[in-house]
C-alpha cells in the first residue's frame, strides 16, 4: 500500500496524546492535536479560540517542557496545531491518520469514533491508543470503510523514547493497513513494531505487568527490602536501573494498580492469575495517594535533608511496617558476586546456582515468567519471539523471557517449571522431545526462531533489510583485534564493531580502525562501516590509559598515544575507501571525533553526541578541536566578521555540550547537513550505513589534505579569552574550567598568530596535541580523570 | 559667552526588538525630533545652525556612515554639518556639554545636541567583537560585560536582591504615575511609524503614532520580579527585571549663545552650569557617578544639598542603589518620575533624554538645580548640572 502520512490528527492531549503528537512532529508529520473545551469558561471566554483550546494548548506546552524532551528539536513544535473537539473536528477531513488517545472509557471512545466517521476522508487510517479496551468493540457501528482502516496502535510512555509500538488489528482491518503500520512503525516512527492480537493488555503489558506483579509477591515471600529487589532486578539481570519498585514510582501506582486489576478481571483463566493480586502495601500507597514520583512519594520518598556528600536523603518504604526508613545499601552475597561478572548470561546462570533469598527471587520470578509467557502462545501471539521483541522494546530489558530461558537451557527451564508446580505448555514439551535445545538459533547471519506450527527453525521475518551484528558472531570474522571485530556484512562492505567495555576507545580500537581500513583498501572492499549495536556507540577514549600516563607524567608515551589517536581519526577521512559511521546512544569524546572524521554518518535519532572532554579537564585531542576549527573556517564567507561563528564552535567544546538528539547534533556542529543522515530506527543504522558506503563507493576518491583552514589568531583569541573571563566572574566556570577553555580557544584560533592566516590540518593537530598534553600535566585535570574513573561522573574543581 | 538651552524634545522610548521602533531607524527618529524642535522656532533659519552633535554608543551598521552627518543633512540641510560623539551611555549628555563648551569658548552660536540609539538594530557589542589581545590576556576586567560589573558593585556595596527588586518596582510605579499624569506629554515628539510586514502570508501596512514610553509595566510586583533568574552570575542578583531595558529613541536640545538669545528674543529654559566626567575601575563601572558628581559640583560651586532633582540613569537598580548608598546622591531627589528600569535606556540618547526630563520637572516643581548623571561602560561616570531659568 503506497500510503503517506502527511497530516495526522491526535484526539486527546493527555500525557500520551501530547507525547504522540510530539513524536509525529519529530518525524516530520503535520499534527492536529484536539481536546475538549474547558467546561468552566465564562461567557466572554467562550468566544475566544484561545480559551476554547486551552486544554490542548496547556497539555502540549507541559509536554514540550517535560524532561526528557519529547521533541528532537524544540523547533519541531511548530508542526503541531491545537484545537478543540467542537470547533476543529472537521479539520480531520484532510488527515491521513487519526489517532484516538482520549480517556479509557468505551462509551466516550465510541462517541469520538462516530464523529470521526462523519468527518474523515475515506481511505484515511484510524487507530486507538488504548491500552486496555478491546479494539474490536470500538469500531462497532462504524461504516465499512472505517472498519477496514481501523486498528489499535499502542505507544508506550514516553512515546519518543520507549521503542515499542503494538499494532492490533481487528478481523475487519485490511491486510494492507496492517502491513502499512508494521512498516511505518519501523521505518518512520523508528519503533520495534510488534503485531499483536486483540487480547487483554496486548503483549507488552500482559507479560511485563505479570513480571512486575510476580516480583511484588516474591518480595514479601522472601522478606526482602525494596532497595534490595531494585538492585536485584536492575542492570545486573539486564533490566533498567529503576528495577521494579522505582519503576512503579515512575509509572504511577494508580496506573499500575489499574492495569493489574484489569488483568486480574480479564484474565481469570490464566493459570497464574493469583499473581495479579494487589499486594497490601500497594493498597497502602493507593489509599494514601502516594502515587509515586508524580505525587512526591511512593515506594521511595525524597527528603529535603542532605547526607554528608550533599545528596538528598532518600527514604524507602518498609513493606512490613509500612513506614519510611532510610534506604540501605543492599548486602546480598549473590548480588555482590554477580556484580563482578561482565557477562550477562553468566550472571543469570550464577543466580540460578546461588543459594540466598535474592537469588531465589530472581530464579523464581524468571521460572514463573517462562511458564506464564510460554502458555500465552498462541493466545496473545502466534510466535514467542514477538513476546521477546515487545518486552525488550517496551520495558527496555536486554533479554525477553525466552532469551533468558535459552541462557539456562530449554530442558532445565522445563524441569524448573515442573518443580515449581507451574504448567509447561504442550508446544514446549513437544519441542523438547523432538530434540530441540533452544528457542533461538543462528544461521548465515540470520536469527532463527522455533516455529511451533512447522516444528522447525525459521528465520525471524523482517531481517532481510537489517544488518544484525549478533547474527554474524557464528561466522568467521574478517579480522580481529583485542577490542574490535571486523565483519563482512555483505555487498563488499565491512563493518568494524568495537568490543571494549562501553565501546571505549583504546589501543585495540585504534589498531582495529587502522588495520580495517588498510585491509579494505588492499582487499578490494568497497568500504567500511564503523558501527555497533550496543546501547552506546562509544563513551569516548579509554580514560584509564590516559589517566595512568598523565599520572606518571610519561609525556613521550602520552604524545605517542594522542598522535596515534589523531592519525587514526584522520585515516577515517584520508583513505582510498569510503568510511561511514553508524551511531546510537552516547557518541562522546573520541566517539564523536571518529564520527566527525568519517566521510559520512548514519546517526540514529536517539544519538547523544558531544565533545565532552572539558568535563574531565581535557580538550578533544583526537582531532576534534582541529575539526571544529576546520568547520568554523568552512562557514566563514566573504565579508563575514567570523567571530560569532568562532564563539559558537568554542562554546560547544568549552561547555562540553551534548546534543540530546541527532537533530541537535546539527546545531552544535558535530553533524553537517547533507553529509550526515538521521535514521529513526536505530536497528537500521548499520544497514543504512552499508547503503551509504555503496553510494559513496561509486566514484570515491581520497580527499586531499587540507591546508586552507582560516584561523583568526589573536583576533579570535581576545574575544574568547574575554568570554572565558566572563564565565569565571559569573561563577559559570571554575579557574580550571577557564584554563581548559583558554586551551580550546588557542587551538581553535591556530595559536597566538598576529593575524588571520590559512593553516594545514597537521599544524592544528600539533597545536591540539600540545594543548592536550599540557593539560595532562595539570593536577586538577588528573583529579578530574581519577574522579570520573571512580565515580563515573564529572568533578567540578 | 554663556550658552542657554532654548528647547528640549525627545521621542517616546520604544522597547528594543519588540517595540514600535524595532524597524524604525534611529537616524529617522532623530530627524523627526529635530524637525519638531525646529518647528517650534520658525524664526531660526536652519542653515545658521553651526553643528549637530549626535551621541551614539554603537555608531555602526544602521547607525554607521557617521550618523551625525546623516542626521544633519536630512533634518537641516546640506550646509549644516554633523558629528558623532561616543562616550557610551553618557554620549547624549556629552554632546550637550560639547555644544555648551564651544559656545562658551566662542566657537559657535547655535548647536543642536543630543543623541540617538537603536538597540533593536545594533547588537550591544557591535557586530565584530574584537578586543585587544593584550588587554584580554592581562586585564580582561577592562572589558567585562555590563551585567558582571553590576554584580561586582552589588557584592562590594552590599546591595541585596530584594533591595534591587524593590527599587525596580518603585521605578515602574513612579514612571506609570508620571505617564498617567501626562508629565512627559509635552516633551515627547509623536512619531508616525509605518510598518510594512508579512502577516499570514500577506503584506500588511500599518501606521501608528508613537507617543508613549513603552517599557513601563505598572503591574510589576516584588513577587513577579523575585521569580526571575539571575542572568550574568549563577550566584548573582541581577535579573532582566532589575536592570535597565534595552530601548530605541532620540532626544535633542537647541543650545544657543547669549547673543542669539537676545537676537531672537528667546526665553531659555535652562543653562548647563557644569558637566564633568571621571574614571573608575571598569569592573565597578556602576560607581562612575561618584567620580563625576563631586567634580561637577565643585566646578559649579554648589554642594549636593543645592541639587533639587536628579535624573540618575538606572543602568542597573543595584548600581543606582550603590551610588545612593555611598552618599553620592540624596535619595529623595533621585528619579521622581521613575528611571531606566521602567522607562528604558537607549544608550547614546539617554543623557539628552534625561536632560529633557529634568529641565521639565524643575519647571513643574519650580526648583532651581537639577542634575543628570550616569555610569559609563569601561569605567566612567558623568554628571551634568542644570539651572532652571
Amino acid at each position: 500500500m503506497t500510503k503517506r502520512i502527511r497530516k495526522a490528527a491526535v484526539l486527546g492531549s493527555g500525557v500520551m496524546g501530547s507525547g504522540i503528537a510530539c513524536h509525529l512532529a519529530n518525524i516530520g508529520v503535520d499534527v492536529l492535536l484536539l481536546d475538549i473545551i474547558p467546561n468552566n469558561l465564562s461567557d466572554d471566554e467562550k468566544k475566544q479560540p484561545k480559551s476554547r483550546n486551552k486544554i490542548a494548548d496547556q497539555a502540549l506546552l507541559a509536554s514540550i517542557k517535560s524532561k526528557p524532551a519529547p521533541l528532537y528539536d524544540s523547533a519541531f513544535a511548530k508542526r503541531i496545531k491545537t484545537g478543540n473537539f467542537e470547533d476543529d473536528f472537521s479539520k480531520i477531513s484532510d488527515c491521513d491518520w487519526v489517532i484516538e488517545v482520549v480517556v479509557e472509557r468505551l462509551d466516550i471512545k465510541k462517541e469520538i469514533f462516530a464523529k470521526v466517521d462523519t468527518f474523515r476522508k475515506s481511505g484515511s487510517l484510524i487507530t486507538s491508543n488504548t491500552s486496555g479496551i478491546p479494539i474490536h468493540l470500538m469500531s462497532e457501528g462504524r461504516s465499512e470503510d472505517f472498519k477496514k482502516h481501523f486498528c489499535g496502535t499502542h505507544f508506550f510512555n514516553p512515546p519518543r523514547y520507549l521503542r515499542l509500538l503494538e499494532v492490533i488489528p481487528t478481523q475487519d482491518t485490511l491486510p494492507e493497513v496492517i502491513d502499512f503500520f508494521m512498516h511505518y512503525g519501523d521505518h518512520y516512527l523508528g519503533k520495534t513494531t510488534v503485531l499483536c492480537k486483540d487480547t487483554p493488555a496486548f503483549i507488552g503489558n500482559r507479560i511485563g505487568v505479570f513480571a512486575m506483579a510476580k516480583v511484588f509477591q516474591l518480595t514479601s515471600k522472601y522478606n526482602l527490602r525494596i532497595e534490595e529487589v531494585d538492585a536485584l532486578t536492575g542492570p545486573v539481570i539486564g533490566r533498567p536501573k529503576t528495577g521494579t519498585f522505582r519503576l512503579g514510582d515512575l509509572v504511577g501506582h494508580d496506573t499500575s494498580g489499574n492495569v493489574i486489576r484489569g488483568l486480574k478481571a480479564n484474565c481469570a483463566n490464566d493459570e497464574q492469575v493469583s499473581s495479579f493480586e494487589v499486594p497490601p502495601y500497594l493498597d497502602f500507597l493507593l489509599e494514601n495517594k502516594f502515587l509515586g514520583n508524580k505525587s512526591g512519594q511512593g515506594f521511595y520518598k525524597k527528603t529535603n535533608e542532605k547526607d554528608e556528600k550533599g545528596k538528598p536523603v532518600i527514604l524507602a518504604l518498609n513493606l512490613n511496617s509500612l513506614t519510611y526508613e532510610p534506604s540501605i545499601r543492599p548486602d546480598i552475597p549473590s548480588l555482590k558476586a554477580a556484580k563482578q561478572m561482565d557477562d550477562l548470561p553468566r550472571r543469570i546462570r550464577h543466580f540460578f546456582d546461588a543459594q540466598d533469598n535474592g537469588a531465589a527471587l530472581i530464579k523464581e520470578s524468571l521460572v514463573s515468567l517462562f511458564s506464564y509467557a510460554s502458555n500465552r502462545i498462541p493466545e496473545i501471539a502466534d510466535s514467542f519471539f514477538r513476546i521477546d521483541d515487545a518486552i525488550r522494546a517496551g520495558f527496555a530489558w536486554e533479554l525477553g523471557p525466552f532469551e533468558y530461558w535459552d541462557i539456562i537451557g530449554l530442558e532445565k527451564g522445563v524441569q524448573l517449571i515442573k518443580e515449581s508446580g507451574e504448567k509447561v505448555p504442550s508446544w514446549v514439551t513437544e519441542m523438547l522431545s523432538a530434540g530441540f535445545t533452544s528457542f533461538y538459533s543462528k544461521q548465515d547471519g540470520k536469527k532463527l526462531y522455533y516455529d511451533q506450527m512447522l516444528k522447525a527453525y525459521q528465520p525471524i521475518p523482517g531481517q532481510d533489510s537489517l544488518v544484525i551484528l549478533d547474527n554474524y558472531r557464528s561466522k568467521s570474522t574478517v579480522h580481529k583485534t583485542s577490542e574490535t571485530i571486523l565483519h563482512d556484512i555483505g555487498e563488499g562492505v565491512l563493518c568494524l564493531e568495537f568490543t571494549s567495555p562501553h565501546n571505549s576507545i583504546g589501543e585495540g580500537v585504534l589498531m582495529g580502525i587502522q588495520e580495517s581500513i588498510q585491509l579494505a583498501e588492499d582487499g578490494g572492499w568497497k568500504g567500511l562501516v564503523i558501527g555497533n549495536q550496543a546501547t552506546n556507540f562509544s563513551v569516548g577514549a579509554n580514560l584509564m590509559m590516559i589517566g595512568m600516563l598523565a599520572y606518571q607524567q610519561d609525556y613521550d608515551q602520552l604524545n605517542m598515544a594522542v598522535n596515534a589517536f589523531q592519525q587514526t581519526t584522520m585515516r577515517c577521512r584520508y583513505s582510498a575507501i569510503p568510511v561511514v559511521a553508524a551511531t546510537q546512544g552516547y557518541v562522546f569524546g573520541g566517539g564523536c571525533e571518529i564520527l566527525m572524521h568519517c566521510d559520512a554518518s548514519v546517526v540514529s535519532a536517539e544519538s547523544y553526541i558531544g565533545l565532552v572532554e572539558a568535563g574531565i579537564g581535557l580538550i578533544p585531542g583526537g582531532g576534534g578541536t582541529k575539526e571544529y576549527a576546520l568547520r568554523a573556517s568552512d562557514l566563514f564567507f566573504e565579508g563575514d566578521v567570523q567571530i560569532p561563528t568562532l564563539i559558537e564552535k568554542f562554546k560547544a567544546i568549552a561547555l562540553a555540550s551534548v546534543a540530546t538528539s541527532a537533530y541537535e547534533g546539527f546545531k552544535y556542529g558535530s553533524l553537517i547537513k547533507g553529509r550526515d543522515e538521521v535514521v529513526l530506527n536505530k536497528d537500521r543504522a548499520i544497514a543504512y550505513a552499508q547503503q551509504k558506503v555503496l553510494q559513496l563507493a561509486r566514484n570515491y576518491t581520497q580527499p586531499i589534505l587540507r591546508d586552507d583552514i582560516t584561523v583568526l589568531g589573536r583576533t579570535g583569541l581576545a574575544p574568547l579569552y574575554l568570554a572565558a573571563n566572563e564565565l569565571k566572574l559569573g561563577h559559570f566556570a571554575s579557574e580550571h574550567d577557564i584554563k581548559i577553555a583558554q586551551k580550546i580557544a588557542y587551538v581553535l584560533c591556530g595559536g597566538d598568530l598576529s593575524g588571520t592566516q590559512q593553516v594545514s590540518e597537521q599544524y592544528l593537530l600539533d597545536v591540539e596535541r600540545e594543548a592536550f598534553l599540557s593539560l595532562c600535566g595539570e593536577q586538577k585535570t588528573q583529579e578530574r580523570i581519577q574522579y570520573m574513573l571512580q565515580n563515573n561522573k564529572p568533578l567540578r574543581n | 559667552m554663556e550658552a542657554y538651552i532654548i528647547k528640549a524634545y525627545r521621542s517616546a522610548v520604544g522597547k528594543a526588538k519588540k517595540g514600535s521602533f524595532k524597524n524604525f531607524r534611529s537616524d529617522d527618529i532623530a530627524v523627526k525630533v529635530i524637525e519638531h524642535l525646529m518647528a517650534q522656532v520658525p524664526e531660526l533659519d536652519p542653515h545658521i545652525v553651526d553643528d549637530v552633535i549626535v551621541g551614539c554608543a554603537n555608531p555602526e551598521g544602521e547607525q554607521g556612515f557617521q550618523i551625525g552627518r546623516q542626521i544633519s543633512l536630512r533634518a537641516l540641510g546640506i550646509p549644516v554639518p554633523g558629528v558623532t560623539v561616543n562616550r557610551y551611555c553618557a554620549s547624549g549628555l556629552e554632546s550637550i556639554s560639547m555644544a555648551v563648551a564651544k559656545i562658551r569658548a566662542g566657537m559657535g552660536h547655535i548647536f543642536i545636541a543630543g543623541g540617538a540609539e537603536s538597540m533593536s538594530q545594533i547588537p550591544m557589542t557591535g557586530y565584530k567583537l574584537a578586543p585587544n589581545y593584550d588587554v584580554a590576556n592581562q586585564t580582561p576586567n577592562y572589558l567585562t560585560g555590563m551585567g558582571i560589573t553590576a554584580e561586582a558593585v552589588a557584592k562590594k556595596y552590599g546591595i541585596s536582591r530584594e533591595d534591587a527588586d524593590t527599587f525596580s518596582v518603585n521605578s515602574h510605579q513612579k514612571a506609570a504615575k508620571a505617564i498617567q499624569e501626562g508629565k512627559f506629554k509635552d516633551e515627547i515628539v509623536p512619531i508616525e511609524v509605518t510598518d510594512v510586514s508579512v502577516r499570514n502570508n500577506k503584506r500588511v501596512e500599518t501606521t501608528a503614532l508613537v507617543s508613549i514610553d513603552e517599557g513601563v509595566r505598572p503591574d510589576t510586583t516584588l513577587a513577579s520580579l523575585a521569580a526571575l533568574k539571575p542572568v550574568f552570575d549563577t550566584k548573582g542578583i541581577i535579573t532582566a527585571g532589575n536592570a535597565s531595558q534595552t530601548s530605541d529613541g532620540a532626544a535633542f536640545v537647541l543650545v544657543a549663545s547669549e547673543e542669539m538669545v537676545k537676537l531672537f528674543n528667546w526665553q531659555p529654559i535652562a543653562r548647563m552650569v557644569s558637566c564633568s566626567v571621571g574614571g573608575v575601575d571598569p569592573l565597578y563601572m556602576g560607581m562612575g557617578p561618584c567620580a563625576a558628581i563631586p567634580k561637577a559640583l565643585k566646578s559649579a560651586g554648589l554642594s549636593l544639598s543645592d541639587i533639587d532633582l536628579v535624573e540618575l540613569n538606572e543602568a542597573f537598580a543595584a548600581q543606582a542603589l550603590a551610588v545612593i548608598k555611598e552618599g553620592c546622591l540624596n535619595p529623595e531627589s533621585v528619579n521622581v518620575n521613575g528611571g531606566a528600569v521602567a522607562l528604558g535606556h537607549p544608550l547614546g540618547c539617554t543623557g539628552a533624554k534625561l536632560t529633557t526630563q529634568v529641565i521639565n520637572e524643575l519647571g513643574r516643581q519650580n526648583k532651581k538645580y537639577g542634575m543628570v548623571t550616569a555610569c559609563v561602560g569601561g569605567g566612567q561616570g558623568i554628571a551634568g548640572i542644570y539651572e532652571k531659568l
